[in-house]
């Protein structure tokens, strides 16, 4: 008996047996190998501490250590935002009155030689103006106007020149650029960016987030302090009640590690025990120099206070 | 993964961060003021301590002096507290205690404070010492003191320094210049003679206060240490009776029918404390040692025992299975209502209250092992210090920090002392001539 075979079945057949042998083959499952890793050492930082390292200018340099100080005042750290929007922006008013009639309008004095007067010098802030953002390249009329409304003061200073031409009739207003008008041009807000303070005087910015606190690296120098003490550091026994004892002891330093002075505890202690736990907490300073501190943050550990406690930060 | 912290986070945060900002606030008013930088942490670690001999002030006072020395190293070494140094590795010999010593020497054998001391025979027949305490580090002298006494109480002065010693360098009151009386228990286990005993708190002095031919039990120190009240059972029931350990009088505490056990001084030692039967029952009593008078505290068809007083007077804790099981209530000194505050499982007894006033120790019994622990006197921090069989009877050091017990391993052997810090640490066994149980520790002797 002869049977006949659909061609097309067999060809479906066999195509549909190559595509399956096919995946058969390339999607076999391969175990997944994960490799092991190695293990790497972690210091939680807080974001505390974070904010403290991390402390700077998003423009400054990276080999800098110190982040700019430009004034002597209680640290305050650089805020890389401080521009901020300009809201006040005055709307432009195109003059579309008629020319005005000829007036008999006292015409500044031109190009008179006299040497410029510093007005922008006698204000107080040397900061540069932000002045990417200021307010659109001078339109005609604000101009105008700005000068109107520094007409309208009292002349505020005695620049009166003997020989003042007389009053030009029938010529139109000129365009002029007045020296001594300079002040009405400037931008009158306050000043948004603030100097940035500090402990001292530091004119290379450092690279850093304007949302560091301060040129700190204690996180860093003080946790390789709190290794080397905890060495020789035998803390009184306190008993199983929570004395929770805090206790801060000035510490100098010299560049090599050593003691520069004996350490000072700071205030009295309270109780026999507060008296002990101190003593404990000096023992252990003298005991444990020379520490091996980074050099680079020298001026932050030469003087420290070494707050010692039994909470575990 | 972004760290997104909680409300609760950030308010615990905050609250840690308190260090800080105590520390930051002062810096942030007075500008002088140095960077602040937490060190936190610390682990307790015993403090190294060199005790060289004590020098003779004449060519004859070698040896007590080496014997002042032997006594204090060993009651600071066995504090837990202190590491003494041995005196092989002193570099520096100590030839006159008035001079300061070189702290580097004593530096170099890992020194943290030093023991100068000088005991000198007097013309008059007494014993002079004089002991410095020097701080290694800072080259201070931290205490300093003369006693003279008479040659047979070198031992006194040693614990007397040791406790000189230990409360400059911990902060905490001393204990080894203190006793312990306790039941010295001879003799195989079926005929077993129980004598009351007396020894300074390092095993040393021992003196026997009963002959042993009856049976004592629990006997504890008034506030004095002159006397002693302990349950005997004589010819009839057991009773309560007050020995006077100076002049060796004995007398019955009240004469009443039936037994009466479990006796304790108030603090201020004019009355006694303890338990009457009743029928089934026992019920605590308190007498005026001086009027004789007697005051029923409880009224319960329960057996009240083991009251022992706060520091203060005020309050009482005691066992009692009013509840079904026993367990440890407490209650105004008066009588009146009391609270139960023992709640774990298993039961407690023999509370005794601290004389620090902030603890109570207690024997805990359950899961097949007797346990000695402590709690607040509200019954919270219970806390088990060491278990297993069986372990009972704490007594707590004059400073609170310290207790003994008694541990029998069964069998044919006896029971011993053990000391333990209220913190769980340092347990160790107490010297005792023979087999001892029921230790109580006197107050300071001076």
């Amino acid at each position: 008996m002869k049977v006949k075979v659909d061609k097309t079945l067999l060809a479906s057949v066999a195509l549909h047996v190559l595509v399956i042998g096919w995946g058969l083959v390339s999607f076999s499952s391969k175990a997944f190998e994960s490799a092991p890793e190695e293990s790497l050492p972690v210091d939680i930082v807080s974001a505390d501490q974070l904010a403290r390292v991390t402390a700077g200018s998003k423009t400054g340099k990276k080999e800098n250590p110190k982040p700019l100080v430009e004034k002597v005042a209680e640290a305050k750290p650089v805020d890389d935002d401080a521009v901020g929007k300009i809201s006040d922006k005055p709307p432009v008013v195109t003059d579309t009155s008629p020319p005005p009639e000829p007036k008999p309008v006292e015409k500044p004095v031109e190009k008179t030689p006299d040497p410029p007067k510093p007005v922008a010098e006698s204000k107080p802030k040397e900061e540069p103006k932000p002045i990417e953002k200021k307010p659109d390249p001078p339109k005609v009329d604000p101009i105008a106007e700005a000068l109107k409304k520094e007409e309208k003061k009292p002349p505020p200073k005695p620049q009166t020149q003997a020989a003042t031409p007389p009053p030009q009739q029938n010529k139109p207003k000129e365009r002029t650029f007045d020296q001594s008008k300079i002040a009405a041009l400037l931008d009158k807000r306050d000043p948004t960016r603030q100097a940035v303070t500090g402990e001292t005087l530091n004119s290379n910015a450092s690279l850093g987030l304007s949302k560091g606190k301060a040129a700190d690296n204690s996180a860093t120098w003080g946790s390789m302090f709190k290794e080397q003490v905890d060495r020789c550091w035998k803390k009184p026994y306190g008993g199983i009640e929570a004395q929770k004892p805090q206790i801060v002891i000035d510490i100098r330093l010299k560049r090599d590690g050593t003691l520069e002075a004996q350490p000072i505890p700071e205030g009295t202690p309270g109780t026999p025990y507060l008296r002990v736990y101190q003593e404990s907490a000096l023992r252990a300073i003298i005991d444990c120099q020379p520490y091996n501190l980074p050099a680079a943050y020298f001026d932050e550990w030469k003087y420290f206070g070494g707050l010692f406690t039994d909470e575990k930060t | 993964m972004t760290f997104r912290p909680s409300r609760r986070q950030l308010i615990s945060g905050a609250a840690s961060l308190g260090v800080l900002a105590a520390g930051g606030a002062r810096s942030a008013f007075a500008q002088q003021g140095p960077k602040i930088v937490p060190i936190p942490g610390g682990e307790f670690q015993p403090m190294s301590i060199a005790i060289p001999n004590f020098v003779p002030g004449t060519p004859s006072d070698g040896e007590v002096g080496a014997n002042v020395t032997q006594v204090i190293t060993n009651n600071l070494k066995r504090s837990g507290l202190f590491a003494p140094i041995d005196q092989a590795a002193f570099i520096e010999r100590i030839t006159n205690i008035d001079v300061a010593p070189q702290f580097a020497n004593w530096k170099t054998v890992n020194a943290q404070a030093l023991v100068t001391g000088r005991m000198t025979r007097q013309a008059d027949g007494s014993l002079k010492a004089e002991f410095r305490l020097w701080d290694v580090a800072t080259g201070q002298q931290l205490a300093g003191r003369a006693y003279s006494t008479s040659p047979e109480y070198w031992r006194r002065i040693a614990h007397i320094i040791s406790d000189q010693i230990y409360e400059r360098l911990t902060g905490e009151k001393g204990y080894f210049d203190t006793r312990i009386v306790f039941v010295d228990e001879t003799g195989p286990a079926q005929h077993r003679i129980k004598r009351l005993a007396l020894m300074d708190q390092d095993g040393a002095n021992v003196r026997y206060l009963t002959r042993g031919s009856d049976l004592v039990l629990t006997p504890r120190f008034s506030p004095s240490t002159q006397e002693i009240t302990y349950m005997e059972f004589g010819q009839g029931d057991p009773r309560v009776y007050l020995l006077n350990i100076e002049t060796g009088q004995r007398e019955i505490v009240g004469n009443f029918p039936g037994m009466s056990f479990a006796p304790r001084f108030s603090p201020d030692g004019q009355r006694v404390i303890m338990s009457l039967q009743q029928g089934g029952n026992a019920n605590l009593f308190v007498m005026d040692l001086r009027s004789k008078s007697t005051t029923r505290l409880t009224d319960t068809p329960a057996i009240d025992t083991s009251p022992s007083y706060a520091p203060d007077g005020t309050q009482l804790c005691f066992e009692s299975d009013r509840g079904g099981k026993p367990q440890i209530y407490v209650m105004a000194a008066t009588g009146g209502p009391a609270q139960r505050i023992s709640f774990g499982d298993g039961t407690y007894s023999t509370p005794v209250w601290s004389p620090r006033g902030d603890y109570i120790a207690f024997t805990k019994q359950g899961g097949g092992q007797f346990a000695i622990g402590i709690m607040k006197p509200d019954g919270s921090g219970e806390r088990i210090l060491t278990a297993g069989f069986h372990n009972e009877g704490p007594t707590f050091a004059p400073n609170g920090r310290v207790l003994m017990f008694f541990r029998d391993p069964g069998g044919e052997a006896g029971p011993s002392l053990f000391s333990i810090d209220i913190s769980g640490r340092t347990e160790q066994r107490v010297p005792t001539p023979s087999f001892a149980s029921d230790p109580a520790w006197s107050p300071l002797l001076s």
